[in-house]
C-alpha cells in the first residue's frame, strides 16, 4: 500500500482513573487505506477510535493528524474534526431537525455554504441511496439502517478526508445491517480512508487492507486481511477467532 | 342559612376582595417564576459549568434552599434584610412595595433553586450521543449547545417550568403571613369581617383550583403543540 500518512499514532494511552484502556499504541494510517479494528469487548476498540478525533482525551501520547498533533494546546481541534468524519452506533442523528437540515446544518454554518448548494449536494447524496422520499422526515421516522446511512451521508457532507466508523452495525436489526454495510464498501471502492471498528467478520475481510486486533488495550496483531483471517500468529487472536468464525 | 347560601351572600358582598387577592397572587407568583426562571437558568449553568468553585457554591445554593421550609426563607428575607441594612424602597403608586418586593425575592430565591434543577435534568436528559456527534462534526461547543442540545432540552424543560408556575401559583398563599395582600390574606380579611371561615376557605380553595388547573391545562395544550412541531 503506497501513500502518505494521514494519521500517526505514536504511544497513546488512555486510562479511565485507574483503569488503563489503551497502553502504548503505535500505528499509522494511510491515505485511502481501510482498516478494520477488531477484538473482544472491552478491549479498548471504541476508545481508541474516539481518542482519534480527541472525543476522548488521550492520557499521553500524540495523534498526528496531516503532519499536525492534535493532542496539542494550540491547535484548534473543531477545525480538525471538520475534516475527520464520525459514525456512531446509535446514529446520533440530530433529533431536533429534518434529514434535510442534519446533512445542510453543518456544511451551512461551519463552511459557510449556501443553502442552495448545501441541499443540492445532500439531495445528491440521498438520490444515491434512495432515500430522496426522507429529506422531510424526523430521524424518529426513520428505520436504523435509514438513520446510519443518513448518518453517513452528514459526515460526507464535510467532504472528510477520513471516516471513523464505530461499530456502525452493531444496534442495527439484521436485515438492516446489508444495507448499510454495501454504502460502507462503496465508500471503500471510492478511495475513503477509513477506520472501521467492527464485529462483521466476513465484512472486515471483505473490505478491508488491513486488519488490527485490540486486546487489553494493545495492537496484538496488524496483518492483511487475508493473513489476519488465514495465518493469526497471537494465541489471543487465535481463540478469538475460533470464537466468532 | 345553608353553606351554599352563605357563600352566595359572602361573594355578593366581597368579590372585589377576592378579585383583588387574585390579582397580586398572579403578579406574585409571575414575577416570583420569571425572576426564578432567569437566576435559575444562571445558577443550572454554574452548577455544570467547569469551574470548581462555581460549581459547588450553585450545589450548596441549591441543596440549601431546596432543603429549607419557604416559610423560614420568607421571614428571613422580610425581617432579615432590615435588620442588616437592606431596606426595599416604598414606591407610591405600588402600595406596600417593600412588603411585596420581601415576599417576591424569598419567591424568586426559592423557585430559583427548583428552577436550576428543572433546567439542567432537561438539558442532561438530551441524549449524550447527541452533544458527541455535534462536536465530532466540528461544531464548538457552544454552538453544539445552542442548535443541537438547547432546542431539544427545551421539550423537556417547558412542561416542567410549568408545573413550576402551578406550585408557585399555591405555595405564594403563604406570603400572606407577612401581611401582603394577596388571595389567602384577603380570604383571612372576610373572615375576620364575617366571622365565617368554612364558606370563605372553600371560595379560596375553589378560586386557588381554577387558577392552578387553568394553568395546567395551558400547558397540557403548549406541550401538545410542541409534540406537533417535530415529528
Amino acid at each position: 500500500m503506497e501513500g502518505n500518512n494521514i494519521i500517526e499514532v505514536r504511544n497513546l494511552c488512555k486510562s479511565f482513573g485507574s483503569l488503563e484502556v489503551l497502553n502504548d499504541i503505535n500505528t499509522d494510517f494511510k491515505e485511502k487505506e481501510v482498516v478494520s479494528i477488531i477484538g473482544p469487548s472491552g478491549g479498548g476498540k471504541s476508545t481508541f477510535l474516539r481518542c482519534l478525533n480527541l472525543l476522548e482525551t488521550p492520557t499521553s501520547g500524540q495523534i498526528i493528524f496531516n503532519g499536525v498533533d492534535l493532542c496539542s494546546k494550540k491547535i484548534d481541534i473543531n477545525v480538525h474534526r471538520q475534516k475527520i468524519g464520525m459514525v456512531f452506533q446509535h446514529f446520533n442523528l440530530f433529533n431536533n431537525m429534518n434529514v434535510m437540515k442534519n446533512l445542510t446544518i453543518a456544511p451551512m454554518k461551519i463552511n459557510g455554504k449556501s443553502r442552495e448548494e448545501a441541499e443540492e449536494k445532500a439531495l445528491g447524496f440521498l438520490k444515491r441511496m434512495g432515500l430522496e422520499d426522507k429529506v422531510n422526515a424526523y430521524p424518529a421516522q426513520l428505520s436504523g439502517g435509514q438513520k446510519q446511512r443518513i448518518a453517513i451521508v452528514r459526515s460526507l457532507m464535510m467532504e472528510p478526508e477520513v471516516m471513523l466508523f464505530d461499530e456502525p452495525t452493531s444496534a442495527l436489526d439484521p436485515e438492516m445491517i446489508g444495507e448499510v454495510l454495501d454504502v460502507i464498501k462503496q465508500l471503500a471502492y471510492d478511495g475513503m480512508t477509513m477506520l472501521i471498528v467492527t464485529h462483521e467478520m466476513r465484512f472486515a475481510r471483505e473490505v478491508s487492507d488491513r486488519i488490527l486486533f485490540l486486546d487489553g488495550g494493545k495492537i496484538d496483531e496488524d496483518r492483511s486481511a487475508d493473513e489476519f483471517f488465514d495465518d493469526p500468529k497471537s494465541p489471543r487472536l487465535i481463540s478469538f477467532l475460533k470464537k466468532v468464525l | 342559612m345553608g353553606f351554599f347560601e352563605q357563600i352566595a351572600a359572602i361573594l355578593q358582598q366581597y368579590t372585589p376582595f377576592f378579585l383583588d387577592g387574585i390579582k397580586n397572587t398572579l403578579i406574585i407568583a409571575a414575577l416570583s417564576v420569571v425572576l426564578g426562571a432567569v437566576f435559575g437558568t444562571l445558577m443550572a449553568i454554574m452548577r455544570m459549568c467547569k469551574i470548581k468553585p462555581l460549581r459547588w457554591l450553585a450545589t450548596a445554593y441549591i441543596e440549601f434552599v431546596r432543603g429549607t421550609p419557604l416559610m423560614v426563607q420568607l421571614m428571613f428575607i422580610f425581617y432579615g434584610l432590615p435588620m442588616v441594612g437592606i431596606q426595599f424602597p416604598d414606591i407610591s403608586w405600588i402600595p406596600n412595595f417593600s412588603r411585596f418586593m420581601a415576599g417576591i425575592v424569598a419567591m424568586s430565591i426559592n423557585s430559583c433553586a427548583y428552577v436550576a434543577e428543572v433546567i439542567r435534568s432537561g438539558i442532561q436528559a438530551v441524549d449524550e450521543g447527541q452533544m458527541e456527534a455535534a462536536r465530532s462534526i466540528g461544531f464548538k461547543y457552544g454552538e453544539s449547545m445552542k442548535l443541537v442540545i438547547l432546542p431539544q432540552a427545551i421539550r423537556n424543560i417547558l412542561p416542567a417550568l410549568g408545573n413550576e408556575f402551578v406550585t408557585v401559583i399555591k405555595e405564594s398563599s403563604i406570603v400572606s403571613v407577612i401581611g401582603i395582600s394577596d388571595l389567602m390574606y384577603s380570604t383571612n380579611g372576610v373572615i375576620a369581617i364575617t366571622y365565617r371561615s368554612l364558606p370563605c376557605l372553600a371560595i379560596a380553595a375553589c378560586l386557588y383550583f381554577i387558577l392552578t388547573f387553568t394553568g395546567s391545562r395551558l400547558i397540557a395544550v403548549l406541550e401538545k403543540r410542541m409534540k406537533h412541531g417535530r415529528q
